[in-house]
């Protein structure tokens, strides 16, 4: 079965592509959200194994959303990614619940599935 | 036209009084009592108000305080005339006469006290109270005319049917109770309303009110013991009797020797008028001018504003802005204080000196050539202050701009490199490795430059303006700060709670802009950093072992030095050739 994805981003042009890569490498995008109250909406409707966040959003940020999905036991597999490096946002990324950061330009499936297998 | 008024009061005054006396000295042995005691029951304490009064309206007109104690004055005079005359002619008629105004002058004499020092009734309580001492005095008189035996009233000869009761009066005793008690109810509403006001007169006025008060009490709490003992005991002890009755002259003659007292307290007040020239001839910082002039004044809570033409504003001693509307309450006032008709500066005081204009112009004019000084030194403070208030500003301005370029950088190009970055790796999975094997190393070389290219940008972002910092907080800032250095820095652990965003930046710039004249200009080997909290400050010392001799002038440490004032922090720099370099910042951080 493949795995389900809910991409967030407020840049249309950034969701259309990784939809593309994503797609192409096997995953299923279940749907979109452009924004912190949106997303937090959709991965409850939609149960999605992985949320792909971007930490940079309108309304509430991407740290706030991760650490609401948190609250689920049976919560989606959290993966932030952003346009500045890991090391800009210091214990954040590890504090709000995220599985992992992957920088946007080095976005890959095989990063998603690293990610992924990381915790079985 | 007053003083006519005054003067012809004052003559009739003493007319009065020479004609009591005259009147008294021919009564001989039909006195309705012993000549001193008279003497000094209607004469001495007649002249003794009027002329306490008449030297109160010429101080101050406008206060009704003087023309009440001219009236009591004159009230006790008549007083006199009326029970001397009904002495010698021995007729009802002028007893009754007497009998209904023979307690006038107590209530004026009571409208008096209720009163002082306004002269006017200011509260519902007072007006309550004048109104029902007026209403109660002729009234109560009449009754007891009408229904008392004249012979307990004091006149033996007088008829005793006036209500053709055949000289019966079985309510008489009775109406004398309840007069009695009327009085004493009076009597303590009275001593209320001078406790209350005593107990809201502030500091500066208490100093002239506080004998008038001290008498006050006294004679009502004598007056009220009087009636009470009359209504509950008829007859009593002749001892008690000339006791109370001479407690209250005493009293009655003392409270206008206890008004004297009061002004001449106040003209006492300006004898600090001297003593303030005396402190002023002493170079005085700006700021001591306030206390030495709150110290004339007996006012703790004065305060000096100098007015700035320039801006149309007054100003403290530090130049900073003070808002006149702010002080307008019941117990504030303000006097401005003029120069050719244009303000200098303004007095914020109490509202009771008020009372003594005369003393407040007198402090201002002793001390004019001092505030004048203060004024100019105040203006220079303003004008620094508005410095100080534009460079920070400009601070603030320039971050806004970071973080808004940084921004930008971060939406627009770093994002539409990130989408390329992505639609290249897209591209490149979908070429066949065989097939297009020029195609895949360029595309792979595109991917690779792009990265740089991605890497490069989000350096110049941060340099702009560092994310880490608003995210994290300056500990995290630090490190990663010291991880991209390209010389070993260590970081000593820093407060981990947060700072005032101003705060957290200039550390933060303070500690980038040393690490990077270390690693250019120093050929240092070794850097460390540290942040701690001392005293209120966050001290930021940056230290390393190049070679010295930097120049707290150059650009960018002037830029921090500027930076570090705007948040009145200090900037060290010390840096002996040869020893390395210290740079120290020490910011407050109440931001």
């Amino acid at each position: 079965m493949r795995p389900t994805v809910l991409i967030v981003d407020d840049h249309p042009g950034f969701r259309s592509l990784a939809r593309k890569l994503l797609a192409a490498g096997g995953f299923e995008v279940v749907g979109e959200a452009a924004d912190g109250h949106a997303a937090i909406d959709a991965a409850r409707e939609l149960r999605p194994d992985v949320v792909l966040l971007d930490i940079q959003l309108p309304g509430i940020d991407g740290f706030e959303v991760a650490e609401r999905l948190r609250d689920g036991a049976a919560g989606p597999a959290v993966v932030l990614v952003s346009s500045r490096d890991r090391a800009d946002y210091g214990a954040r990324v590890e504090q709000c619940g995220a599985r992992g950061f992957i920088p946007k330009a080095e976005l890959s499936v095989d990063a998603m599935r690293a990610l992924m297998g990381a915790t079985g | 036209m007053s003083q006519r008024l005054r003067l012809a009061l004052a003559l009739t005054a003493l007319a009065a009084g020479l004609v009591d006396l005259a009147l008294l000295l021919r009564a001989g042995e039909d006195r309705p009592g012993p000549l001193a005691y008279l003497l000094v029951a209607i004469i001495g304490v007649s002249w003794s108000f009027a002329a306490a009064g008449l030297v109160a309206w010429s101080r101050r007109p406008d206060n009704r305080t003087g023309a009440l104690m001219v009236t009591v004055g004159l009230a006790y005079l008549l007083n006199g005339l009326l029970l001397n005359g009904v002495t010698l002619v021995r007729a009802p008629l002028g007893f009754e006469l007497w009998f209904l105004v023979a307690t006038l002058p107590e209530a004026v004499l009571a409208h008096l006290i209720a009163v002082y020092p306004d002269g006017r009734a200011t509260t519902r309580l007072q007006r309550l109270f004048v109104v029902a001492n007026y209403a109660a005095t002729v009234p109560l008189a009449l009754a007891q005319l009408l229904l008392v035996d004249p012979a307990s009233l004091g006149c033996a000869e007088c008829p005793d049917d006036l209500l053709a009761l055949g000289g019966r009066h079985p309510y008489g005793e009775a109406v004398l109770a309840v007069s009695n008690l009327l009085l004493a109810v009076l009597g303590a509403l009275l001593l209320w309303i001078v406790v209350t006001r005593w107990r809201q007169t502030p500091g500066p006025r208490r100093r002239s009110l506080a004998p008038v008060a001290l008498v006050g009490v006294v004679l009502l709490a004598v007056y009220m013991i009087q009636q009470t003992l009359t209504a509950v005991m008829p007859s009593p002890p002749s001892l008690v009797k000339t006791g109370l009755d001479l407690a209250i002259l005493t009293t009655l003659v003392l409270w206008p020797l206890a008004f004297l007292a009061g002004l001449a307290r106040t003209r006492l007040d300006h004898s600090a008028v001297g003593d303030l020239a005396i402190e002023l001839s002493e170079t005085l910082p700006p700021g001591r001018l306030e206390q030495a002039l709150a110290r004339a004044l007996r006012d703790p809570t004065l305060r000096l504003a100098y007015w700035l033409p320039d801006r149309c504003a007054f100003v403290d001693a530090a130049g900073r802005s003070v808002e006149l509307d702010g002080e307008v309450a019941d117990d504030r006032a303000v006097t401005i204080l003029r120069q050719g008709g244009d303000p200098v500066a303004a007095l914020l005081h109490h509202a009771a000196l008020d009372d003594d204009p005369a003393l407040v112009q007198a402090v201002a004019a002793t001390a004019r050539m001092t505030i004048e000084n203060g004024r100019l030194h105040a203006e220079v403070r303003a004008q620094l202050e508005e410095v100080r208030a534009s460079r920070a500003r400009i601070v603030e301005f320039g971050d806004a701009e970071r973080r808004r370029v940084e921004r930008n950088l971060h939406d627009g190009a770093q994002q539409r490199l990130v989408n390329v970055s992505l639609a290249l790796g897209i591209a490149r999975s979908q070429v066949g490795t065989a097939a297009d094997e020029e195609l895949a190393a360029a595309l792979d070389e595109a991917a690779a430059e792009l990265r740089c290219a991605l890497a490069e940008l989000r350096e110049l972002a941060r340099g702009i303006h560092p994310v880490i910092l608003t995210e994290a907080g300056l500990g995290p800032a630090l490190a990663a700060l010291a991880e991209r250095s390209p010389i070993p820095v260590t970081v000593a652990p820093v407060p981990p709670e947060r700072l005032p965003p101003r705060v957290e930046e200039t550390a933060y710039y303070v500690a980038s802009e040393a690490l990077a004249n270390a690693a250019k200009h120093a050929r240092a080997t070794a850097v460390t950093i540290s942040a701690r909290r001392r005293d209120g400050d966050l001290v930021v010392e940056v230290g390393d072992d190049g070679v010295g001799g930097a120049d707290p002038d150059g650009s960018g440490l002037r830029g921090l030095a500027d930076r570090v004032a705007v948040l009145d922090g200090r900037l060290r720099v010390h840096s002996p050739a040869g020893e390395g370099t210290r740079i120290t910042a020490e910011l407050p951080c109440a931001w």
